[in-house]
């Protein structure tokens, strides 16, 4: 028997369509799971996704890249990594698998949504393959960091963040709620697909896959750039579905969406990413800075896709561009600062070197986030430590659910934009971040922020003790200095010195 | 004493803080209070100076000995706390 080319028969299998009888086609596919914002099914019988696959090309494909990275891991679970790399780097991969393991999960149950509830054969046929995808991410990065979980009880976070109130996570998982979970199929192609796995999900397993390989970390390397391979396949579900939608007259109805789609995944990343790259990963092993990544992906590709389709850029996105500059150093400081309420160990990568290397890709960065660095270099080399843990809280944004924060010392421009809406007065860490709550307020008003619920007393004995508790972060998971302050040496040697001696 | 939570922005720090305040107490104590959880900490101290208090957006001070419940301060509104030449008002 002969079998028939791919290409022979894949637009006809595509294009197979029902027409339902029993049930209308409204119901079959409400709006409130569709989103299909009123463009006939005809219309979106047009949708074309650029990458086509079928199922026994698609198995054979991930069968080889499972059998590649857990071949990896094996060949290399006894080369004592864990034991022999920086600190700061297992601090890294601490923060990845709890702050994205069960985030797959979500996205998971976001293209089964499309799957179900797509308009377009196309795309259910892509979400099909997309939802597998996000299970074999789900389940490799629960087992992966599964190995450590005895010598280190942090990596047991993989696992568990995303069940806590921890306030990273509630950043997290706010975040997988709003774009991944809470949304109808098309939002979902739009937001989760196009703005942040094609936008955003470079930046972290393409980035830091380069770096763990300079690092000598292959297993992670391997690791997050099989995952990456399927993220660039499924990503695609999002552009043809912006075609559609542009073709019917819905062209500020998507943009809209690709802005919420983006705002979101920039606060994640930012806060995930930014860190790793210009902080936590050892300098000798840094390829760019994470302001050099941001302008290769978000400004030179992202930027180019958003126009190709023939989108404007978003009103904010100036706003956005600057953020590169700051935004990512400030939550290094509010990560390190309150180092005892995360799952990982932060590096400070401020020894005299990293300092030169941070003035040197962040022009100003000694005159401005060296100067709260300046005061904190000082109590760790005079011992008073007590004066380098926090003894509050920091107002957490009503909208990322992240610090309040920009620019201190000579550049201090650190501003609340508030907001009244229905007697409650919401704070939030930019405009960008008051235009999101603006958008659905319904959507967003009722949800409390850590402060807020510390504040209407639901967080006993109301201290750090009882804060930590609420947080569920156990004895032996509290975070601390990754390098043990072995870092504040140089300083030491000659404290008036900022400049290696 | 009454405790009175304020958000604070202090200059040079990177970050908005939950301070808890005394609304019985003067506005100087507010600063003291916030200064409790930047100076030292993020922020260098800056000797000679004091620290005056503005709401966010105004660029008047309230009166140092003012009583903060005789102001128009309200929980959780955003005060700036900005370093300032002692005789300067
Ligand atoms: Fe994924
Ligand atoms: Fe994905």
């Amino acid at each position: 028997m002969t079998i028939l080319d791919r290409s022979e028969w894949y637009d006809i299998a595509r294009e197979t369509n029902w027409t339902p009888t029993f049930v209308t086609e409204e119901e079959l596919f409400p709006e409130v799971m569709t989103g299909g914002l009123g463009v006939t099914r005809d219309k979106w019988e047009k949708y074309d996704e650029p990458y086509k696959t079928s199922y026994p090309e698609y198995v054979k494909i991930q069968r080889e890249k499972d059998a590649g990275a857990y071949s990896v891991k094996a060949a290399l679970e006894r080369n004592k990594l864990f034991e022999t790399a920086d600190p700061g780097w297992i601090s890294i991969l601490k923060s990845h698998y709890g702050g994205l393991a069960l985030g797959e999960y979500a996205a998971m149950s976001a293209e089964a949504r499309m799957t179900r509830f797509g308009p377009a054969p196309g795309m259910r046929n892509m979400a099909t393959f997309g939802m597998l995808d996000e299970n074999r991410h789900t389940q490799l990065q629960l087992y992966f960091p599964h190995e450590h979980c005895s010598k280190d009880r942090q990596f047991d976070w993989a696992v568990k963040a995303y069940h806590t109130n921890e306030w990273a996570a509630i950043a997290t998982r706010r975040m997988v709620d709003d774009l991944f979970l809470g949304r109808d199929a098309i939002s979902i192609a739009i937001m989760l697909t196009f703005a942040f796995e094609t936008g955003f999900t470079n930046m972290q397993f393409l980035g830091l896959s380069s770096d763990a390989a300079e690092v000598g970390d292959y297993t992670f390397s391997s690791l997050i750039s099989s995952i990456q391979t399927d993220e660039s396949r499924h990503a695609q579900i999002g552009g043809p579905a912006l075609e559609v939608l542009i073709a019917n007259g819905k062209k500020a109805e998507a943009e809209r969406m690709v802005y919420q789609g983006i705002a979101g995944a920039w606060r994640l990343f930012c806060v995930l990413t930014g860190p790793s790259m210009d902080y936590n990963t050892p300098l000798a092993h840094r390829k760019h800075s994470f302001k050099e990544f941001m302008q290769e992906w978000i400004i030179g590709q992202f930027e180019r896709s958003l126009i190709d389709l023939g989108l404007d850029l978003p009103w904010y996105w100036d706003k956005l561009v600057a953020e590169f500059d700051y935004m990512h150093h400030a939550y290094q400081l509010g990560l390190w600062y309150w180092r005892p309420t995360i799952w990982w160990n932060p590096a400070a990568g401020v020894t005299p070197d990293e300092r030169d290397w941070l003035e040197e890709k962040y022009p100003g960065w000694n005159d401005t986030f060296g100067k709260c660095w300046d005061v904190i270099i000082e109590n760790v080399v005079a011992g008073r430590m007590d004066k380098t843990y926090p003894e509050t809280l920091p107002i957490l944004c009503n909208m990322s659910q992240l610090p309040i924060c920009a620019i201190p010392g000579n550049g201090w421009n650190v501003k609340d934009y508030p907001l009244e809406y229905q007697g409650r007065t919401y704070h939030f860490n930019s405009e960008i971040d008051r235009w999101m709550f603006q958008q659905s307020p319904e959507r967003y008003r009722d949800h409390m922020s850590l402060v807020d619920r510390l504040l209407a007393g639901q967080i006993q004995p109301p201290d750090i003790g009882g804060i930590l508790k609420y947080m569920n972060i156990a004895p032996g998971e509290c975070g601390d200095d990754a390098h043990k302050y072995a870092w504040a040496d140089a300083y030491r040697v000659n404290p008036f010195s900022k400049s290696a001696a | 004493m009454s405790q009175l939570p304020i958000i604070s922005n202090f200059q040079g720090d990177f970050l908005l803080q939950l301070v808890l305040g005394d609304s019985e107490g003067t506005i100087n104590s507010l600063a003291e209070a916030a200064a409790y959880h930047s100076v030292g900490r993020r922020v260098a101290p800056q000797p000679g100076k004091v620290i005056r208090v503005r709401r966010q957006g105004e660029t008047g001070f309230y009166k140092p000995d003012a009583k903060v419940s005789d102001t128009d301060i309200k929980a959780m509104d955003c005060l700036e706390f900005v370093f300032s030449d002692p005789d300067k008002k």
